[in-house]
Protein backbone atom coordinates (compact mmCIF):
# COMPACT_ATOMS: atom_id res chain seq x y z
CA UNK A 1 0.00 0.00 0.00
CA UNK A 2 0.96 3.66 -0.40
CA UNK A 3 1.28 5.32 2.74
CA UNK A 4 1.86 9.55 2.92
CA UNK A 5 3.81 10.34 5.93
CA UNK A 6 3.70 14.28 7.43
CA UNK A 7 6.33 14.43 10.13
CA UNK A 8 6.51 17.99 12.30
CA UNK A 9 10.01 19.03 11.44
CA UNK A 10 11.59 22.07 14.34
CA UNK A 11 15.64 22.59 13.72
CA UNK A 12 16.93 25.66 14.55
CA UNK A 13 20.68 24.79 14.14
CA UNK A 14 19.73 24.37 10.59
CA UNK A 15 17.64 27.62 10.16
CA UNK A 16 14.30 25.71 10.05
CA UNK A 17 13.13 28.31 13.43
CA UNK A 18 9.52 27.93 12.97
CA UNK A 19 7.74 24.75 13.11
CA UNK A 20 6.15 22.97 9.94
CA UNK A 21 5.88 19.39 8.38
CA UNK A 22 7.60 17.47 5.67
CA UNK A 23 5.95 14.91 3.77
CA UNK A 24 7.23 11.71 2.08
CA UNK A 25 4.87 9.15 -0.18
CA UNK A 26 6.18 5.66 0.51
CA UNK A 27 5.42 3.40 -1.81
CA UNK A 28 4.85 -0.84 -0.95
CA UNK A 29 4.03 -0.31 2.78
CA UNK A 30 2.93 -3.46 4.69
CA UNK A 31 0.34 -2.93 6.60
CA UNK A 32 1.83 -4.83 9.78
CA UNK A 33 4.83 -2.21 9.26
CA UNK A 34 4.78 0.07 12.21
CA UNK A 35 5.10 3.78 12.38
CA UNK A 36 8.65 3.16 13.12
CA UNK A 37 9.92 1.28 10.39
CA UNK A 38 8.28 4.06 7.99
CA UNK A 39 10.34 7.24 10.23
CA UNK A 40 13.91 4.75 9.79
CA UNK A 41 13.30 4.36 5.96
CA UNK A 42 12.57 8.28 5.72
CA UNK A 43 16.19 8.89 7.75
CA UNK A 44 17.66 6.26 5.69
CA UNK A 45 16.70 6.34 2.17
CA UNK A 46 15.29 10.32 2.14
CA UNK A 47 16.20 12.54 4.89
CA UNK A 48 19.12 11.89 7.30
CA UNK A 49 18.74 15.20 9.20
CA UNK A 50 15.20 13.39 10.35
CA UNK A 51 15.47 13.32 14.06
CA UNK A 52 13.60 10.86 16.50
CA UNK A 53 14.90 8.81 19.93
CA UNK A 54 14.45 5.16 19.57
CA UNK A 55 16.54 2.47 21.45
CA UNK A 56 15.26 -0.79 21.66
CA UNK A 57 12.41 -0.81 18.94
CA UNK A 58 10.45 -3.49 20.48
CA UNK A 59 7.80 -0.93 23.42
CA UNK A 60 10.33 -1.48 26.38
CA UNK A 61 12.55 1.39 26.82
CA UNK A 62 10.16 3.60 26.04
CA UNK A 63 12.13 6.15 23.94
CA UNK A 64 9.48 6.80 21.03
CA UNK A 65 6.21 7.96 22.54
CA UNK A 66 5.47 10.38 19.97
CA UNK A 67 2.09 11.78 18.81
CA UNK A 68 0.49 9.76 15.32
CA UNK A 69 -2.31 11.21 14.11
CA UNK A 70 -3.56 13.10 17.02
CA UNK A 71 -2.54 10.50 19.77
CA UNK A 72 -0.23 9.00 22.07
CA UNK A 73 1.87 5.85 20.90
CA UNK A 74 5.12 4.28 20.63
CA UNK A 75 6.32 4.32 17.40
CA UNK A 76 7.87 0.76 17.84
CA UNK A 77 4.25 -0.57 18.94
CA UNK A 78 1.39 0.90 16.24
CA UNK A 79 0.99 -0.63 13.30
CA UNK A 80 0.46 0.84 10.32
CA UNK A 81 -3.16 -0.84 9.63
CA UNK A 82 -4.16 -0.08 12.94
CA UNK A 83 -4.38 3.68 12.05
CA UNK A 84 -7.04 2.95 9.24
CA UNK A 85 -5.43 5.83 7.46
CA UNK A 86 -3.46 6.12 4.26
CA UNK A 87 -2.16 9.52 5.75
CA UNK A 88 -0.12 9.97 8.66
CA UNK A 89 0.82 12.41 11.00
CA UNK A 90 3.65 11.91 13.23
CA UNK A 91 3.95 14.73 16.05
CA UNK A 92 5.42 15.36 19.10
CA UNK A 93 4.64 14.57 22.55
CA UNK A 94 2.60 18.00 23.72
CA UNK A 95 3.49 19.87 26.71
CA UNK A 96 7.48 19.49 26.74
CA UNK A 97 9.95 21.58 24.96
CA UNK A 98 10.70 20.93 21.50
CA UNK A 99 14.53 20.63 20.89
CA UNK A 100 14.18 19.60 17.22
CA UNK A 101 11.79 17.39 14.91
CA UNK A 102 10.54 14.59 16.98
CA UNK A 103 12.84 15.46 20.25
CA UNK A 104 11.70 16.73 23.11
CA UNK A 105 13.33 17.93 26.55
CA UNK A 106 12.58 14.86 29.20
CA UNK A 107 14.17 16.62 31.55
CA UNK A 108 11.11 17.91 33.65
CA UNK A 109 9.53 14.94 33.20
CA UNK A 110 12.41 12.94 34.98
CA UNK A 111 12.76 15.73 37.12
CA UNK A 112 8.99 15.62 38.39
CA UNK A 113 9.84 11.28 38.37
CA UNK A 114 12.43 11.84 40.96
CA UNK A 115 10.39 14.35 43.09
CA UNK A 116 8.28 11.34 44.85
CA UNK A 117 11.12 9.30 45.89
CA UNK A 118 10.98 6.27 42.88
CA UNK A 119 12.86 3.60 45.43
CA UNK A 120 12.63 1.44 48.47
CA UNK A 121 13.11 3.31 51.37
CA UNK A 122 13.31 0.75 54.28
CA UNK A 123 15.69 1.12 57.41
CA UNK A 124 14.45 -2.42 59.07
CA UNK A 125 16.50 -5.14 59.08
CA UNK A 126 15.08 -8.06 57.58
CA UNK A 127 14.03 -11.39 60.24
CA UNK A 128 16.46 -13.20 58.35
CA UNK A 129 19.36 -10.56 57.97
CA UNK A 130 18.58 -11.24 53.91
CA UNK A 131 15.51 -11.35 52.61
CA UNK A 132 12.54 -8.89 53.17
CA UNK A 133 9.42 -11.21 52.19
CA UNK A 134 6.25 -10.66 50.99
CA UNK A 135 3.36 -12.62 50.14
CA UNK A 136 1.84 -13.11 46.69
CA UNK A 137 -1.43 -10.75 47.77
CA UNK A 138 1.34 -8.04 48.97
CA UNK A 139 2.66 -7.89 45.78
CA UNK A 140 -0.13 -8.63 43.55
CA UNK A 141 -1.17 -5.07 45.43
CA UNK A 142 0.84 -2.70 43.68
CA UNK A 143 1.64 -5.40 40.45
CA UNK A 144 -0.11 -3.50 37.59
CA UNK A 145 2.06 -0.15 38.58
CA UNK A 146 6.05 -1.90 38.14
CA UNK A 147 5.05 -2.39 34.62
CA UNK A 148 5.87 1.73 33.47
CA UNK A 149 8.27 1.93 31.02
CA UNK A 150 8.71 5.85 31.37
CA UNK A 151 7.53 6.75 28.18
CA UNK A 152 5.51 9.96 29.04
CA UNK A 153 2.72 8.89 26.64
CA UNK A 154 0.27 9.09 29.64
CA UNK A 155 1.85 12.40 31.22
CA UNK A 156 1.45 14.59 27.87
CA UNK A 157 -1.85 13.30 26.85
CA UNK A 158 -2.74 15.12 30.12
CA UNK A 159 -4.99 18.35 29.65
CA UNK A 160 -3.89 18.95 33.21
CA UNK A 161 -0.08 18.52 32.28
CA UNK A 162 -0.84 20.86 29.34
CA UNK A 163 -2.24 23.79 31.04
CA UNK A 164 0.76 23.26 33.76
CA UNK A 165 3.61 21.83 33.27
CA UNK A 166 4.27 21.84 36.95
CA UNK A 167 1.93 19.25 37.96
CA UNK A 168 3.83 16.09 38.64
CA UNK A 169 1.48 13.65 36.03
CA UNK A 170 0.44 10.44 35.48
CA UNK A 171 3.49 8.69 35.30
CA UNK A 172 5.06 10.61 38.20
CA UNK A 173 1.69 9.30 40.23
CA UNK A 174 1.83 5.72 39.07
CA UNK A 175 5.66 5.69 40.06
CA UNK A 176 4.85 6.71 43.37
CA UNK A 177 1.91 3.85 43.71
CA UNK A 178 4.34 1.64 42.92
CA UNK A 179 6.43 1.92 46.49
CA UNK A 180 3.56 3.44 48.29
CA UNK A 181 1.69 0.27 48.38
CA UNK A 182 4.64 -1.86 48.75
CA UNK A 183 4.43 -3.64 52.09
CA UNK A 184 8.76 -3.45 52.44
CA UNK A 185 8.62 0.11 51.75
CA UNK A 186 8.33 2.41 54.70
CA UNK A 187 8.06 6.12 52.99
CA UNK A 188 4.67 6.09 51.68
CA UNK A 189 3.93 8.90 54.51
CA UNK A 190 6.46 11.14 52.56
CA UNK A 191 5.22 10.54 48.97
CA UNK A 192 1.71 11.03 50.14
CA UNK A 193 2.99 14.63 51.88
CA UNK A 194 4.35 15.12 48.37
CA UNK A 195 1.44 14.30 46.36
CA UNK A 196 -1.33 16.09 48.56
CA UNK A 197 0.38 19.67 47.17
CA UNK A 198 -1.10 21.97 44.66
CA UNK A 199 0.73 20.22 42.32
CA UNK A 200 0.02 16.47 43.40
CA UNK A 201 -2.87 14.36 42.51
CA UNK A 202 -5.74 16.88 43.20
CA UNK A 203 -4.98 18.62 39.48
CA UNK A 204 -6.54 14.85 38.01
CA UNK A 205 -9.60 15.70 36.15
CA UNK A 206 -10.22 12.16 35.32
CA UNK A 207 -10.02 12.78 31.82
CA UNK A 208 -8.67 9.63 30.97
CA UNK A 209 -6.12 10.36 28.59
CA UNK A 210 -3.52 8.63 29.87
CA UNK A 211 -4.75 5.29 30.36
CA UNK A 212 -6.00 5.10 26.90
CA UNK A 213 -2.70 6.38 25.70
CA UNK A 214 -0.23 3.62 27.88
CA UNK A 215 1.32 1.30 25.83
CA UNK A 216 1.66 -0.86 28.87
CA UNK A 217 -1.99 -1.18 29.51
CA UNK A 218 -1.70 0.18 33.42
CA UNK A 219 -5.01 0.84 35.38
CA UNK A 220 -3.40 4.79 35.86
CA UNK A 221 -6.70 6.65 36.28
CA UNK A 222 -7.31 3.72 38.57
CA UNK A 223 -4.00 4.06 40.21
CA UNK A 224 -4.30 7.81 40.83
CA UNK A 225 -7.99 7.56 42.59
CA UNK A 226 -6.13 5.10 45.12
CA UNK A 227 -3.43 7.43 45.91
CA UNK A 228 -6.51 10.09 46.48
CA UNK A 229 -8.06 7.20 49.06
CA UNK A 230 -4.47 6.94 50.26
CA UNK A 231 -4.04 10.55 51.18
CA UNK A 232 -7.58 10.94 52.40
CA UNK A 233 -7.69 7.65 54.48
CA UNK A 234 -4.39 7.42 55.16
CA UNK A 235 -4.75 3.34 54.34
CA UNK A 236 -2.18 2.18 52.35
CA UNK A 237 -3.22 -1.80 52.31
CA UNK B 1 3.86 36.07 29.82
CA UNK B 2 5.49 34.59 26.86
CA UNK B 3 5.26 31.06 29.64
CA UNK B 4 1.67 31.78 30.18
CA UNK B 5 0.96 32.36 26.16
CA UNK B 6 3.00 29.37 25.44
CA UNK B 7 0.93 26.78 28.05
CA UNK B 8 -2.10 28.33 26.82
CA UNK B 9 -1.54 27.71 23.32
CA UNK B 10 -0.23 24.07 23.94
CA UNK B 11 -3.73 23.83 26.56
CA UNK B 12 -5.94 24.67 23.41
CA UNK B 13 -4.20 22.75 20.88
CA UNK B 14 -4.23 19.48 22.94
CA UNK B 15 -7.99 20.34 23.75
CA UNK B 16 -8.37 20.60 20.15
CA UNK B 17 -6.37 18.76 18.55
CA UNK B 18 -5.50 15.40 20.72
CA UNK B 19 -7.71 12.62 19.37
CA UNK B 20 -8.85 11.17 22.76
CA UNK B 21 -11.79 8.84 23.10
CA UNK B 22 -14.78 9.68 24.92
CA UNK B 23 -13.07 10.68 28.81
CA UNK B 24 -11.49 13.56 26.32
CA UNK B 25 -14.61 14.49 24.80
CA UNK B 26 -16.52 14.45 28.44
CA UNK B 27 -13.65 16.26 29.95
CA UNK B 28 -14.21 18.82 27.28
CA UNK B 29 -18.09 18.99 27.69
CA UNK B 30 -17.69 19.03 31.49
CA UNK B 31 -15.38 22.10 31.19
CA UNK B 32 -17.43 24.34 28.65
CA UNK B 33 -20.84 23.06 30.48
CA UNK B 34 -18.93 24.63 33.65
CA UNK B 35 -17.69 27.54 32.20
CA UNK B 36 -21.10 28.38 30.41
CA UNK B 37 -23.22 27.67 33.41
CA UNK B 38 -20.29 29.98 35.45
CA UNK B 39 -20.93 32.68 33.18
CA UNK B 40 -24.16 32.95 33.55
CA UNK B 41 -24.77 32.78 36.82
CA UNK B 42 -22.27 35.52 36.91
CA UNK B 43 -24.09 37.72 34.47
CA UNK B 44 -27.34 36.78 36.76
CA UNK B 45 -25.79 37.80 39.70
CA UNK B 46 -25.07 41.38 38.29
CA UNK B 47 -28.75 41.75 36.65
CA UNK B 48 -30.43 40.48 40.22
CA UNK B 49 -27.99 43.10 41.86
CA UNK B 50 -29.71 45.68 39.98
CA UNK B 51 -33.17 45.81 41.20
CA UNK B 52 -31.89 47.36 44.65
CA UNK B 53 -29.47 50.33 42.65
CA UNK B 54 -31.55 50.95 39.46
CA UNK B 55 -34.75 49.00 39.39
CA UNK B 56 -35.70 50.44 35.46
CA UNK B 57 -32.46 48.30 34.25
CA UNK B 58 -33.73 45.61 36.15
CA UNK B 59 -36.65 45.74 34.58
CA UNK B 60 -34.73 45.82 30.77
CA UNK B 61 -32.40 43.22 31.62
CA UNK B 62 -35.48 40.74 32.81
CA UNK B 63 -37.44 42.35 29.19
CA UNK B 64 -33.67 40.92 27.68
CA UNK B 65 -33.52 37.31 28.94
CA UNK B 66 -37.38 37.58 27.12
CA UNK B 67 -35.99 37.81 23.86
CA UNK B 68 -35.67 34.68 21.49
CA UNK B 69 -32.00 34.11 21.22
CA UNK B 70 -31.60 34.19 24.93
CA UNK B 71 -34.76 31.94 25.64
CA UNK B 72 -32.48 29.64 22.98
CA UNK B 73 -29.47 30.08 25.09
CA UNK B 74 -32.14 29.52 28.12
CA UNK B 75 -32.44 26.01 26.59
CA UNK B 76 -28.76 25.07 26.36
CA UNK B 77 -28.11 26.42 29.45
CA UNK B 78 -30.11 24.07 31.49
CA UNK B 79 -28.26 21.33 29.12
CA UNK B 80 -25.17 22.55 30.58
CA UNK B 81 -26.35 22.46 34.13
CA UNK B 82 -27.82 18.57 33.70
CA UNK B 83 -24.51 17.29 32.11
CA UNK B 84 -22.09 19.15 34.28
CA UNK B 85 -24.07 17.82 37.51
CA UNK B 86 -24.32 14.21 35.71
CA UNK B 87 -21.16 13.95 34.68
CA UNK B 88 -20.22 14.94 38.19
CA UNK B 89 -21.94 11.91 40.10
CA UNK B 90 -20.28 9.79 37.64
CA UNK B 91 -16.96 11.60 38.57
CA UNK B 92 -17.22 11.38 41.96
CA UNK B 93 -18.87 7.33 41.84
CA UNK B 94 -15.66 6.14 40.00
CA UNK B 95 -13.18 7.95 41.76
CA UNK B 96 -14.25 8.19 45.23
CA UNK B 97 -16.68 5.03 45.48
CA UNK B 98 -15.28 2.35 43.45
CA UNK B 99 -11.89 3.16 41.67
CA UNK B 100 -11.68 -0.23 39.93
CA UNK B 101 -14.54 1.09 37.80
CA UNK B 102 -11.43 3.07 35.92
CA UNK B 103 -10.62 0.53 32.86
CA UNK B 104 -11.08 1.63 29.36
CA UNK B 105 -14.15 -0.64 28.72
CA UNK B 106 -16.16 0.51 32.05
CA UNK B 107 -15.15 4.54 31.33
CA UNK B 108 -15.97 4.52 27.84
CA UNK B 109 -19.22 2.79 28.52
CA UNK B 110 -20.03 5.07 31.41
CA UNK B 111 -18.86 8.37 29.71
CA UNK B 112 -21.60 7.20 26.69
CA UNK B 113 -24.23 6.45 29.06
CA UNK B 114 -23.79 10.11 30.89
CA UNK B 115 -24.55 11.61 27.78
CA UNK B 116 -27.71 9.98 26.74
CA UNK B 117 -29.01 10.24 30.29
CA UNK B 118 -28.41 14.19 30.46
CA UNK B 119 -29.76 14.18 27.32
CA UNK B 120 -33.02 12.57 28.51
CA UNK B 121 -33.17 14.17 31.44
CA UNK B 122 -33.14 17.93 29.15
CA UNK B 123 -35.60 16.57 26.58
CA UNK B 124 -39.05 17.05 28.76
CA UNK B 125 -37.26 20.89 30.01
CA UNK B 126 -36.40 21.46 26.22
CA UNK B 127 -39.52 20.46 25.01
CA UNK B 128 -41.43 23.19 27.09
CA UNK B 129 -39.08 25.89 26.73
CA UNK B 130 -39.01 25.68 22.91
CA UNK B 131 -42.81 25.91 23.05
CA UNK B 132 -42.30 28.92 25.02
CA UNK B 133 -39.72 30.52 22.74
CA UNK B 134 -42.33 29.61 20.00
CA UNK B 135 -45.11 31.79 21.74
CA UNK B 136 -42.68 34.51 21.85
CA UNK B 137 -41.75 34.86 17.88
Amino acid sequence: MEVTLRVFRYNPEAGRTKPSYDSWTLQDVDPTDRVLDLLEHVKGYHDGTLSFRRSCAHGVCGSDAMRINGRNYLACKVLVRDLNSTTITVEPILGLKVLKDLIVDMEPFFESYRSVMPYMVSDEVPADGKERLQSIEQRERFDDTTKCILCAACTTSCPSFWGDGKYVGPATIVNAHRFIFDSRDQAAGERLEILNEQQGVWRCRTAFNCTEACPREIHITQAIAEVKHAITSGNVD
Amino acid sequence: MTTLIASLRTTLSGYIKYRGREGHYSFLLHRITGLGTLLFLAIHIVDTATVYWMPELYDHAIAIYRLPPFLLGEIGLVFCVIYHGVNGLRIIYQDMVKPSSWTIHTQRRAARWTLALSILFWLPAAFVMFRTLLAHL
